[in-house]
């Protein structure tokens, strides 16, 4: 009973690294950032 | 000409350096004389033993930089003539200051609320980004930083406090720490973990914009700020905070269409806080009797681009986000 807890266990960690290591593909795409306030001529 | 200042801590000698460095005749009191005579040699001012030696002849405007509560002092020195000009940022000497409405009123004079980084460039930050939109339904501000060790106290205090908002013609209270949101503010900033906080903001921008349905404010906080935000400060606060943010963010529509503009300031907050209330002191020496009562920054009866060109003059940089919501 134990070995097959453990072994279950050892194979949801197993799954679960892969998962992590696989992630969703990429690095997500940076958008925008910051500037300079551009003003309007008053 | 000649502007008092009272208090002479990281904000009230920012504003002196500012006020002189434009040729602005400058008077300093602070119950610290040595403090007070430190400052005074350094930038060449006068110390002012007795505030009520003070002549609104002479002396019309007075900064007051010392810790809160200021509403008290502001009241005297309006009953004495004198144009004041707050930078309290505790919510309830806010709220006693925008009591005041009436007495400056009735003494045809000027009491600006909130003459400081966060709140007050906000104020005009968000007036700068109203033209961008048609109708502004949300304003969210968050600021990073302290001061001097007054403010640092003060923003220990705001975790542990009621955090007020703006919501959909109501006013909530949330507990000071809540509300967690990742935050992006200019570099070297970046991002940071802001929080719900006992701050006086919304109440000033809801005067300031009153057809905004949603208003709240924010603070930076560490997870350390939040377990001992009720417990009294473990280590005294630093002379002076280091480099500082405000953020703000408004939401509304555009030609049928949702859309969000964001500004933003890095800066130490102490040098933000000098440049906007030295900008509106000099605004206050060029305005004429027909304006009287409370100002708040952004409702638009001190030329709020005027002002907002000053404190970039002084060396503040505003940068807005360009791309999707910071």
């Amino acid at each position: 009973m134990l070995r097959r807890a453990i072994a279950a266990l050892s194979l949801a960690c197993l799954f679960a690294a892969g998962l992590r290591l696989r992630g969703r593909g990429g690095t997500p795409p940076e958008r925008g950032g910051w500037r300079e306030l551009t003003r309007p001529p008053s | 000409m000649s502007v008092a200042i009272i208090g002479v801590g990281v904000v009230g000698a920012r504003v002196a350096r500012q006020l002189t460095s434009s040729g602005i005749s400058v008077l300093l009191h602070d119950e610290r004389r040595d403090a007070q005579a430190s400052l005074a040699r350094s930038i060449r001012a006068s110390g002012l033993a007795d505030l009520t030696k003070l002549d609104p002849a002479t002396t019309p405007i007075v900064v007051i930089a010392t810790s809160s509560p200021q509403a008290p002092l502001a009241k005297l020195l309006l009953e004495l003539g004198h144009h004041v000009i707050c930078t309290s940022d505790d919510v309830e000497d806010t709220r006693e200051l925008l009591e005041l409405n009436d007495t400056a009123r009735l003494e045809k004079r000027i009491l600006v609320v909130g003459a400081t980084a966060c709140p007050g460039l906000s104020g005009l930050l968000i007036a700068e980004l109203t033209p961008r939109v048609d109708t502004i339904d949300e304003i969210h501000v968050a600021f990073h930083g302290t001061g001097g060790p007054g403010c640092a106290r003060q923003h220990h205090r705001a975790l542990a406090g009621d955090a007020i908002g703006w919501h959909d013609g109501e006013w909530i209270d949330r507990p000071g720490g809540s509300g967690r949101e990742l935050l992006w503010f200019p570099e070297p900033l970046g991002g940071k973990d802001c929080y719900r906080a006992e701050l006086p903001e919304p109440l000033l921008l809801h005067r300031s914009f009153p057809d905004v349905s949603r208003i709240s404010a924010r603070m930076s906080a560490t997870r350390r700020d939040r377990l001992t935000a009720r417990l009294p400060m473990m280590s005294p606060p630093h002379a002076e905070g280091g480099v500082g943010g405000v953020r703000v963010e408004i939401r509304g529509s555009l030609n049928g269409e949702r859309c969000t503009e964001v500004a933003g300031v890095a800066e130490r907050t102490g040098i933000i806080a000098g440049a906007v209330a030295a900008s509106v002191a000099m605004k206050l020496l060029e305005v004429t009797d027909s304006i009287s009562g409370v100002v708040t920054l952004g409702d638009g009866r001190l030329n709020d681009r005027a002002l907002l060109d000053d404190v970039i003059r002084r060396g503040i940089t505003v940068f807005e986000y360009i791309g999707s919501g910071a």
